[in-house]
C-alpha cells in the first residue's frame, strides 16, 4: 500500500500538477467538512434544506434555542435570553420587530370567564378578533374560538352548527361558543409525556411550543376541542402580525406543535381583557379573576344560573354558560 | 466467512451481516425489493419533514391516522411472542423451544416498526430528546405515554439481549446458561401483557373518547393481538419451513391454530359486547360506533371497511375453529392471512379513525390516508420485514449448526 | 411442574404493584367532591386592582357612576362628546323652533323603534320637554345624558342591575384596575335599541 503511494507521488513531479492535486485534495476536505456542516445544520433546523438563505448568526441562535430548557424550569435570567434570541431570529427571518413578553402570573389572580348565551347574536367578532391578536394560521383558517348555532331544547353542541354563515340572528336559535376552557383538572396536562402544557398559577394552561414533540396526545384527551395543531408552517401576512407578544401566547408558533387559546395572556397579564372579550358587540363575554370576591365574573357566579360544558366528566374547566 | 477457529464477539456480528447479505437469487431481490421500498419510505418522509404534517391526511379532528393505528396493531403482534413463549419456557415443550426464538426475532421487529410508525408521527422528532428524564422531564407515571415509552423499550431491550445471549452462547459452541436469562423469560411473559395493556390504557383513559373509553379495550386488544400474532408466527414458520432447511413439526402448526382459534374467538365475543354495549340503547356517546358501522351526516366511509373487517374475521375464526380438512396447511394458512387482515383492519384504521370521529363537539370528517402516510408505512413495514429477516436468518443458520 | 407455580407466584406482587402505581398516576381528584370553587368561595380578602402593574388607564372621557357596584365606585363612558348637536339648547331655547321640515332636516335619522308597534315610546317619554339638555324619567327627575342608565333602568331594572353587577354589558379595555364600563347608549341606540341583523364577520371552514 505505501509503495503505491511513493509511485503516485513520484508521478506528479510537474509543479502544476502537483499544485492541482493538492487543491483539489483540499477543496475535497472543504467539500466534506462544508457537507458536514450542512448536513448538521439542516438536522437541527428539521431537515429544511434552505440553509444557503440563513446566515450564521441565525444558525447559532437556532443551535442555541434547540437545547433549552422547558420554560418553566428557566431561570428569569435564561427566560429573558430565550426571548432576545426569538426576537432576533425574527428580525432576521423575516425583518419583523416583535416585542415578545415574559410577564409572570399576576399574584392573588385566578382568571375565570362566563358567556352569555342569551345575549350572543352569532356575530363572530370574537372570532375574528381572537385571528388577529393570536397570530393564528390563515392558510388554514385556525380558530380557537367555535360559535354553535343551536336548536332550542338541546345544549349538546353536536346537535348544533358549527360552520354557518347566514344573516344572525336566526330566530329561534341561540348561539353558543368553546374554546380552551382552561380547565383545573385539565385532560391534557395529565396526557402530556413530556409536561410541555401545565397549569400557570393564574389558572390559564399553556404549551411551551418548543418544548412539544407533537405527539397530539392532548389534543386526543380535551374533550372540548380546545387544541390545535400546527400541521404546516404557519403563514400570517405581515401587517396583520400582532407584534406585542408572550413567549406562551401568540408568538409565531413552529411547525409541528400544538396551540390553543391562552386567555390572550400577552394581555391579560398586563391587565387588559382578553381580544374576544372585548371584540364582542354585545357584551356577552365577562372576564375577570375569581380570587376577587368584588369581580363581574364573581357575580354572575353568584347571581346568574350558570353551568359548564360536559361537566360529568369532571374537568372542572373555568368557563361557565349563563342565560339572563 | 470466518474460517479461522477463533470466534469471538467481533466475528459474531461479522458473520450474521455475512450471512445476511449472501444467499440466492431469490433472497437477494427479496432484499433488494425491501430496500427499494424503504428507499421509497425515506423519500415520503422527507417530504414530510418539509412539509409538516399537513401533507398526511389528518386533521384537528381526525389527529391520529394511519400511523398510529398501524402502531397500534403491531405493539399487538410484538406482544404475541408471549405465545412462544409461554409453551416454550412453562409449559416446557420441545416443539416450541425451537421455534421461540422466531417468535423473539418477530417481536422485535414489530417494537421496532411501532417505534418508527412514533416517530413519523410526532410533529417535533428532534425534540424527542425531551423525554429522556434528566436532561429532558419524562411525566411518569401521569403520562400514559410515557408508560408506553418505558414498556416498550423494556420489551424491546428483553427480546433483544435474551434471545442475543442465547444465540452467541450457541454461536460459540456452548450451552447457554438457563439460570441467567430463565428470569428474564420470565418477566418478559409478564412484561407482553403489560405491553399491550398499557398501549390500550393510551385510549382507554381518556373520558373525552367515549369510543375509547370503556373498561373492556385493554382485555379486547389481548384477545385480538393473541389471534393476530400467532396467525403471522404461523404464516413466517411456514415459509421458513418451506424456504429453508430449518424443519418446523406439525404439531407446533397444530397448537398454535388452537391458541389462535382461542383467542379469536374471545376476540369476537368481547367484540360482539362491544356492539351490544353501543347499539341497545344508543347514547351520544355511542355516535363513533354508529359512524363507523352505519355513517353519519352522509359521511360513510368507514361502512365497507369495518363489515368486510367483521365478516372477514368471523370466517376465518371458524375455518380455524371447525378445521375442515384436518389440520391441512392449504386451508389453515389462508385463514390465518384473512385473519390477520381482518384483525389489522379492525384495530387499526377501525378503532383509531372512529375514536376521534365525531369530534368531542359532534362533527363529522372523513379521513383518507395520503400518499406520503401509505409510501412511509410502507416503508417502515420494509424495516420491520428486513429486521426480522436479519435476525431469524441469523438465528436459524446459528440453531441448524448448533443442533449438528 | 412446581417451579413454574413459583416463579408465576412470584409476578403477583409485582403486579400488584404495579397496579398500585398505575392508581396514584391515576390521581382521583376528579371523581372526589372537592373542587377549586369551594377555594375560590373561600377567599374574602378584596383584589387590589391596582396591583396589576402594567394596566393602562383609560383615556377615553368617562364619568363617575352615581351608583357603586359590589367592589366600590366604577365610572362609565361618557355620552355627550359623541352626540353629534349637543348641546340641544342652541336651538331649543324658551322659544318654539319654527322651520319649514325642522324635524327632519334636523332629528330625520332618528327612527324611533323603542317598544312594540302601538305601544311605542315617543320623544317625550325620555327627553326633558324644557331642558333638552337634559333627560326626564317617569318620576319627574332630571337625569344627565352621560347618566342615562338611570333613565333605562327604570323599565330595564333587570338589565341595569346586572350591569352595576358585571353581567350585562362590558368593561372597557381592562379587567384589572379601575372599573371603567360602557354606557347603555354606547351599545344601544336609545331609539331603536335592538341590535340589527347582520352576517357574521368571519366563518369556520369546514374541516373536509
Amino acid at each position: 500500500m505505501r509503495e503505491k503511494k511513493i509511485d503516485q507521488d513520484q508521478k506528479s513531479e510537474n509543479p502544476t500538477e502537483a499544485l492541482e492535486e493538492k487543491s483539489s485534495r483540499r477543496s475535497f476536505l472543504k467539500g466534506l467538512s462544508i457537507g458536514a456542516a450542512a448536513v448538521s445544520a439542516s438536522l437541527v433546523t428539521g431537515c429544511v434544506p434552505d440553509v444557503g438563505a440563513a446566515t450564521s448568526e441565525e444558525l447559532k441562535l437556532r443551535w442555541q434555542e434547540f437545547f433549552k430548557k422547558n420554560y418553566r424550569l428557566m431561570t428569569q435570567d435564561e427566560k429573558d435570553q430565550t426571548v432576545a434570541r426569538l426576537e432576533r431570529l425574527a428580525s432576521l427571518r423575516d425583518g419583523m420587530e416583535l416585542q415578545i413578553g415574559t410577564e409572570p402570573p399576576v399574584e392573588q389572580v385566578l382568571y375565570g370567564y362566563a358567556f352569555n348565551i342569551t345575549r350572543c347574536e352569532g356575530f363572530m367578532e370574537c372570532v375574528s378578533a381572537c385571528i388577529n391578536e393570536n397570530n393564528l394560521d390563515r392558510k388554514t383558517n385556525t380558530q380557537y374560538i367555535r360559535i354553535f348555532e343551536m336548536e332550542p331544547g338541546k345544549l349538546d353542541p353536536s346537535e348544533g352548527n358549527g360552520n354557518f354563515y347566514h344573516e344572525v340572528p336566526v330566530e329561534n336559535k341561540f348561539y353558543m361558543g368553546t374554546q380552551c376552557f382552561h380547565c383545573e383538572n385539565a385532560p391534557c396536562i395529565k396526557a402530556c409525556p413530556t409536561k410541555a402544557t401545565w397549569r400557570e398559577p393564574d389558572g390559564i394552561v399553556v404549551v411551551d411550543y418548543d418544548w412539544c414533540i407533537g405527539c397530539r396526545y392532548c389534543q386526543a384527551a380535551c374533550p372540548y376541542y380546545g387544541r390545535r395543531f400546527n400541521w404546516g408552517e404557519s403563514e400570517v401576512p405581515k401587517d396583520e402580525i400582532t407584534q406585542k407578544q408572550h413567549y406562551l401566547g401568540n408568538r409565531k408558533r413552529p411547525m409541528g406543535k400544538m396551540e390553543k387559546c391562552t386567555f390572550c395572556i400577552q394581555r391579560t397579564r398586563k391587565g387588559k381583557l382578553p381580544a374576544c372579550v372585548e371584540a364582542c358587540p354585545t357584551g356577552s363575554r365577562v372576564f375577570g379573576n375569581l380570587l376577587d370576591p368584588d369581580s363581574e365574573i364573581r357575580y354572575v357566579l353568584k347571581h346568574k344560573k350558570v353551568f359548564r360544558m360536559k361537566e360529568e366528566l369532571g374537568t372542572e374547566p373555568k368557563f361557565w354558560y349563563f342565560i339572563d | 466467512m470466518n474460517t479461522s477457529p477463533k470466534k469471538n464477539f467481533r466475528t459474531f456480528i461479522v458473520d450474521a451481516i455475512a450471512w445476511n447479505l449472501r444467499g440466492g437469487i431469490a433472497f437477494q431481490l427479496f432484499r433488494l425489493l425491501l430496500l427499494v421500498f424503504m428507499g421509497l419510505g425515506i423519500y415520503a418522509y422527507s417530504y414530510q419533514a418539509r412539509y409538516g404534517l399537513s401533507v398526511t391526511g389528518m386533521n384537528d379532528i381526525v389527529s391520529w391516522g394511519f400511523y398510529i393505528s398501524n402502531f397500534t396493531f403491531l405493539v399487538g403482534v410484538a406482544a404475541a411472542a408471549v405465545m412462544l413463549i409461554l409453551p416454550a419456557y412453562v409449559f416446557h415443550d420441545p416443539d416450541f423451544h425451537r421455534v421461540v426464538i422466531i417468535g423473539e426475532g418477530v417481536a422485535v421487529g414489530a417494537l421496532i416498526m411501532c417505534l418508527s410508525f412514533i416517530m413519523v408521527d410526532l410533529g417535533g422528532p428532534l425534540q424527542a430528546w425531551h423525554l429522556i428524564p434528566g436532561i429532558g422531564i419524562f411525566n411518569f407515571p401521569s403520562s400514559i405515554l410515557a408508560w408506553d415509552v418505558l414498556v416498550l423499550n423494556g420489551y424491546l431491550l428483553l427480546n433483544a439481549l435474551v434471545p442475543a445471549y442465547i444465540l452467541y452462547c450457541h454461536y460459540m459452541g456452548r450451552k447457554a446458561d438457563e439460570r441467567k436469562y430463565r428470569p428474564f423469560v420470565f418477566l418478559s411473559i409478564f412484561w407482553a401483557f403489560s405491553i399491550h395493556m398499557v398501549t390500550a390504557f393510551l385510549y382507554q383513559g381518556l373520558p373525552a373518547r367515549p369510543f375509547w373509553n370503556n373498561p373492556l379495550l385493554g382485555p379486547r386488544f389481548l384477545a385480538s393481538a393473541f389471534a393476530a400474532g400467532p396467525a403471522l408466527i404461523a404464516l413466517i414458520l411456514a415459509a421458513i419451513h418451506t424456504f429453508t432447511s430449518y424443519k418446523i413439526d406439525r404439531s407446533v402448526f397444530n397448537k398454535l391454530r388452537l391458541i389462535i382459534v382461542i383467542s379469536a374467538i374471545i376476540n369476537l365475543i368481547m367484540l360482539f359486547s362491544e356492539i351490544f354495549k353501543e347499539f341497545y340503547f344508543p347514547t351520544h356517546h355511542s355516535s363513533a360506533a354508529v359512524y363507523l358501522f352505519f355513517g353519519m351526516d352522509g359521511h360513510n366511509s368507514l361502512v365497507p371497511w369495518i363489515w368486510t373487517s367483521v365478516c372477514v374475521n368471523l370466517a376465518a375464526t371458524l375455518v380455524l375453529a371447525f378445521n375442515p380438512g384436518k389440520n391441512n396447511p392449504k386451508v389453515l394458512l389462508p385463514a390465518c392471512v384473512f385473519l390477520f387482515v381482518a384483525i389489522w383492519m379492525e384495530k387499526g384504521i377501525g378503532l383509531i379513525v372512529p375514536g376521534l370521529i365525531p369530534s368531542p363537539l359532534g362533527e363529522v370528517v372523513d379521513y383518507l390516508p395520503t400518499w406520503v402516510e401509505l409510501f412511509v408505512t410502507l416503508g417502515i413495514f420494509s424495516l420491520g420485514i428486513t429486521v426480522i429477516t436479519w435476525l431469524v436468518r441469523t438465528a436459524l443458520i446459528i440453531e441448524e449448526r448448533y443442533e449438528k | 411442574m412446581k417451579r413454574w407455580v413459583h416463579r408465576t407466584a412470584g409476578l403477583l406482587p409485582t403486579a400488584f404493584l404495579l397496579l398500585l402505581l398505575i392508581l396514584a398516576g391515576a390521581q382521583p381528584g376528579a371523581a372526589s367532591e372537592k373542587s377549586f370553587l369551594d377555594e375560590v368561595k373561600a377567599v374574602n380578602t378584596p383584589f387590589d386592582n391596582r396591583s396589576v402593574a402594567q394596566v393602562l388607564p383609560v383615556t377615553q372621557p368617562t364619568v363617575l357612576a352615581k351608583e357603586d357596584y359590589q367592589g366600590g365606585s366604577f365610572r362609565v363612558l361618557a355620552r355627550k362628546q359623541e352626540i353629534e348637536r349637543f348641546k340641544c339648547s342652541s336651538c331649543h331655547t324658551d322659544k318654539e323652533v319654527r322651520g319649514k321640515n325642522a324635524l327632519e332636516l334636523t332629528h330625520g335619522n332618528v327612527v324611533v323603534q323603542h317598544g312594540r308597534e302601538g305601544n311605542a315610546l315617543s320623544c317625550i317619554d325620555c327627553h326633558h320637554p324644557e331642558d333638552r339638555d337634559a333627560l326626564e324619567d317617569k318620576k319627574g327627575r332630571k337625569i344627565d345624558f352621560d347618566h342615562s342608565y338611570q333613565l333605562c333602568g327604570q323599565c330595564h331594572f333587570r338589565q341595569k342591575r346586572d350591569w352595576v353587577g358585571g353581567a350585562h354589558g362590558k368593561r372597557v379595555e381592562n379587567w384589572a384596575g379601575d372599573r371603567v364600563v360602557y354606557n347603555c347608549t354606547t351599545c344601544h341606540d336609545p331609539h331603536s335599541p335592538k341590535f340589527e341583523k347582520r352576517f357574521p364577520v368571519i366563518y369556520a371552514v369546514p374541516l373536509n
